[in-house]
């Protein structure tokens, strides 16, 4: 019985189907709502799923002068990371599934596996698009890794745990938004830095080099990064909603907090220009960490005012 | 017209070791006939006066028996053009390299010894430029004894791809790649991201304009020269219109002469706002490029009410236009205008004000006016350094000498300001264009054209929405043309895209190259396949004939 439960966690909720259908539905909407910013009709709702079903049918390519098993391996990662960080995340508005002190940590890391993969699955093969490309996202992930990761653990002091579930919590009778907006702030900007979305898109600029580290890829391997990039989406609107839009205690509280994020997410992207990989870096090693420090400094001067260390 | 009598004056004081062999024909124009061992003499006197700047090159092999072979240096400066002509021997052609004085005459010194297997003494690059890799050596498409069934005949030539030289980084672009959507190939040189090299080669789609027109009459190589660019379509043919129009001594009624300028405006404006969509994608501005590309729609449209045709509008015929422009047409262009007009002064406010935007154009591929001098750089790039190269303004044409127009220059010489010259450029051809239908003359639109052209030959010169288009164009007298030179905007620009390219961010090159409104296809005027064992598919017309009745049946 047990076996079958942990199964279906898997399987199907809350990682498994339920995340990537609910991944690939968000990305069409991040698409649809871009698009009508952009003042065209976008896709239809089911177009993502389309891409995504015809890639898996499509022949994957092998390039010559790569090492194949590593080729084959990074998309199986590349997904298995976020499918795996979704069961300790409140995902669709019902507590984690699994929850232990520290959990947070291990989830952020699990979050960063997708970009590892992409880095290395670029490295790996031989094409100079690739290679550029594989240098530039692990150079982003270098560069706004440590302030996103700042601007989660600020909602973790206030709550005084490092375990999602309890944030979620404390969360839902504090809208730490109004506290720490800064921090607010990075995170849904690190959020896009993480998913290579404009004007973080330098990774994979097609202007300069066709699709960056995924050049290479076709078929089944695109098709899971691809996956691997919508579950993250969800996961990384569910955590920020979860930190500091005052939680997602039920199904729709989930669905309203992340869409909106979704919404702002979207808007974002329609009004930036691509930066170059030297912008982005100095972009967020001279403003971005600053301004989380910041927030980390206001956060101990709030809670030494009210004396004690994280009472 | 003082100013007109100084470059032509101060041409033939330059110039006056040859003053016996000098023709002026009329005025403005000079040439020169001088043997080949004093070219170098005679460029280095106008090159060291700073007279101008070599326009083009154009290689000629008369068909007539006592015809000799030519090479023509045309070297322009306002209004004048001054044309040195060095007559080879058909035996062993060879004329000295210039590039020595003008490093950017590489790539036409290139196309020189393609087309017309002229040796070029001492030039630094002798590979390919417009040919497939694989074509047979001693074949020369512009020479006249040139025989298509002798081309299939022979060996193909093998072309070894070059040796990577120690530890290069190189990163092709082209000529199948997202960011250029035109064939040519681009090999950048990197070290880490900063561009440290830059090659091109051209040619992807030569489809042998020049050579085809030898065999056309005069009428239909207008419709074959309207081809030659999908986006400045109209001002080829004007180009060639003018040229022949003045060889045979005829007078285009004012109207036409007016409605081609309009028409010339509004293909104009298409074009800028079609390079600003591009320019903004390159940036990754995708929602810039969305609305400059849904506002370049009502350009379209008014040109497809004018001529009914959205691309090439094929408005003009020898000896004037096809198509009235009626009062309620004149409406529907002011209506038009009017919004475009409004739309632009928008994105003039974007293009200054937006941040993240001006991250990505301040102070990027900055040319100095002494680098766009050197390097002939031409059109908006040339006036966004400060350069005044607009022959609407230094050789008047057509409506032109009754319209006279304000020309936009800036100094910055980055893209930011490349950005601002063409956006103001659409405001100024704005105004020309209401202007122009405000005093629309009343008359014909078409004089008679002879089928026949008199002998001669002339060059005609019209500002493209890119920069000076040159066409030199030579008639034997009959129905048909003996040689017609094109010479587009874009291979003087590009030569300051490979120098100015070098020290910049690997980011930056989309954007470097985009920055001079590169257009090749017009360039490349047969393609085979390259592949890595130098053999090629060469499909003969029955077998593409065949592939395509069995791909659709």
């Amino acid at each position: 019985m047990n076996t079958i439960l942990s199964l279906g966690a898997i399987l199907i909720f809350p990682s498994g189907l339920f995340l990537l259908f609910n991944g690939i539905l968000y990305e069409w909407l991040d698409k649809k709502i871009l698009a009508r910013q952009q003042n065209r009709v976008g896709p239809r709702w089911f177009q993502p799923l389309a891409d995504v079903t015809k890639l898996m049918v499509k022949e994957e390519i092998v390039p010559t002068g790569v090492n194949a098993t590593l080729f084959n391996l990074l998309p199986i990662v590349a997904v298995a990371g976020p499918l795996t960080a979704a069961l300790y995340m409140p995902v669709g508005g019902i507590g984690p599934l699994l929850s232990f002190q520290g959990d947070l940590i291990v989830t952020v890391y699990l979050l960063s596996l997708l970009t590892i993969s992409m880095g290395l699955a670029g490295a790996n093969t031989g094409s100079r698009f690739s290679l550029l490309g594989a240098t530039r996202t692990l150079t982003q992930l270098f560069s706004y890794e440590a302030p996103f990761m700042l601007a989660l653990l600020g909602p973790a002091i206030a709550a005084g745990s490092w375990q999602i579930s309890e944030i979620n919590e404390y969360a839902g009778s504090h809208l730490l938004l109004l506290r720490e907006p800064i921090g607010f702030v990075i995170a849904i900007i690190g959020l896009a830095g993480k998913l290579e979305l404009p004007p973080f898109d330098a990774p994979e600029a097609e202007t300069e080099i066709v699709a960056g580290a995924m050049t290479e890829y076709s078929g089944r391997g695109l098709a899971l990064f691809h996956l691997g990039r919508s579950a993250e989406l969800v996961l990384g609107l569910t955590l920020i909603a979860a930190f500091y839009l005052g939680g997602v205690a039920s199904p729709l509280a989930y669905l309203m907090k992340t869409l909106v994020l979704l919404l702002g997410l979207a808007g974002f992207q329609a009004l930036m220009t691509r930066l170059r990989i030297d912008q982005t870096v100095g972009l967020w090693w001279r403003y971005g960490s600053l301004a989380v420090l910041v927030q980390w400094l206001a956060l101990f001067a709030l809670d030494m005012s009210r004396g004690g260390i994280f009472s | 017209m003082e100013t007109t009598m100084e470059t032509q004056q101060q041409a033939e004081t330059l110039l006056q070791p040859w003053r016996e062999r000098m023709q002026a024909p009329e005025q403005n124009r000079i040439y020169v006939s001088i043997r080949p061992d004093e070219l170098l003499d005679a460029v280095r006197a106008l090159h060291d006066a700073r007279w101008g700047y070599l326009s083009t090159i154009s290689g000629i092999d008369p068909s007539g028996e006592d015809g000799e072979m030519e090479a023509l240096y045309h070297f322009c400066s306002g209004p004048t053009v001054v044309t040195l002509r060095v007559a080879l021997s058909r035996e062993h052609p060879a004329t000295p390299s210039v590039c020595a004085i003008i490093p950017s005459a590489s790539i036409q010194e290139r196309e020189l010894i393609e087309m017309f297997g002229i040796d070029v003494v001492n030039t630094p690059d002798r590979s390919l430029l417009y040919l497939p890799d694989d074509w047979p050596e001693e074949i020369y498409p512009l020479r006249r004894d040139f025989d298509a069934a002798e081309l299939v005949k022979r060996e193909p030539r093998v072309t070894k791809p070059a040796e990577a030289e120690g530890e290069t980084f190189v990163v092709p672009i082209g000529p199948q790649h997202p960011a250029l959507k035109e064939p040519a190939h681009f090999e950048f040189t990197l070290d880490g991201e900063i561009v440290t090299g830059a090659s091109v080669r051209l040619g992807y789609a030569h489809r042998g304009i020049e050579r085809a027109t030898q065999n056309m009459n005069w009428t239909q190589n207008l419709y074959l020269l309207e081809r030659v660019c999908g986006i400045c379509s109209h001002i080829h043919a004007q180009a060639y219109c003018l040229g022949v129009e003045h060889l045979a001594g005829v007078e285009v009624p004012a109207r036409a002469r007016v409605i081609r300028e309009i028409v010339a405006g509004l293909e104009r404006i298409h074009s800028h706002l079609l390079w600003f969509g591009v320019a903004a994608h390159e940036a990754g501005f995708d929602t810039l490029f969305m609305y400059s590309w849904r506002d370049r729609e009502t350009v379209m449209d008014l040109l497809e009410e004018i001529s009914g045709n959205r691309v090439n509008y094929s408005i003009n015929v020898l000896g004037g236009v096809k198509y009235d422009i009626t009062p309620e047409l004149t409406e529907k262009v002011y209506k038009g205008i009017e919004f475009l007009d409004e739309r632009v002064r928008h994105y003039l406010n974007v293009s200054t004000k937006d941040t993240m935007f001006l991250q990505r154009t301040r102070g990027i591929g900055v040319m100095t006016k002494e680098q766009a001098e050197e390097l002939g750089a031409l059109g908006p790039t040339a006036r966004a350094s400060g350069v005044l190269r607009d022959i609407r303004v230094d050789a008047p044409y057509g409506a032109y000498l009754d319209f006279p127009i304000e020309p936009v220059v800036a100094t910055a010489g980055d893209l930011e300001t490349r950005f601002i010259i063409r956006l103001e450029e659409i405001r100024a051809t704005i105004v020309m264009i209401r202007e122009m239908l405000e005093n629309l003359p009343e008359g014909e639109l078409t004089t008679r054209m002879p089928r026949r052209v008199k002998a001669g030959e002339t060059i005609s010169r019209v500002e493209a929405p890119r920069g000076e288009l040159f066409y030199y164009i030579r008639s034997a007298g009959g129905e048909t043309p003996e040689r017609i030179k094109i010479r587009t905007p874009t291979i003087l620009n590009l030569g300051t895209v490979i120098v100015s390219a070098v020290g910049h961010q690997f980011a930056d090159m989309p954007m470097i190259l985009a920055g001079v409104d590169p257009c090749f296809s017009c360039n490349d005027r047969a393609v085979a396949v390259r592949s890595a064992d130098g053999d090629s598919q060469k499909w003969s017309w029955e077998r593409l004939r065949q592939y395509g009745i069995e791909r659709y049946r």
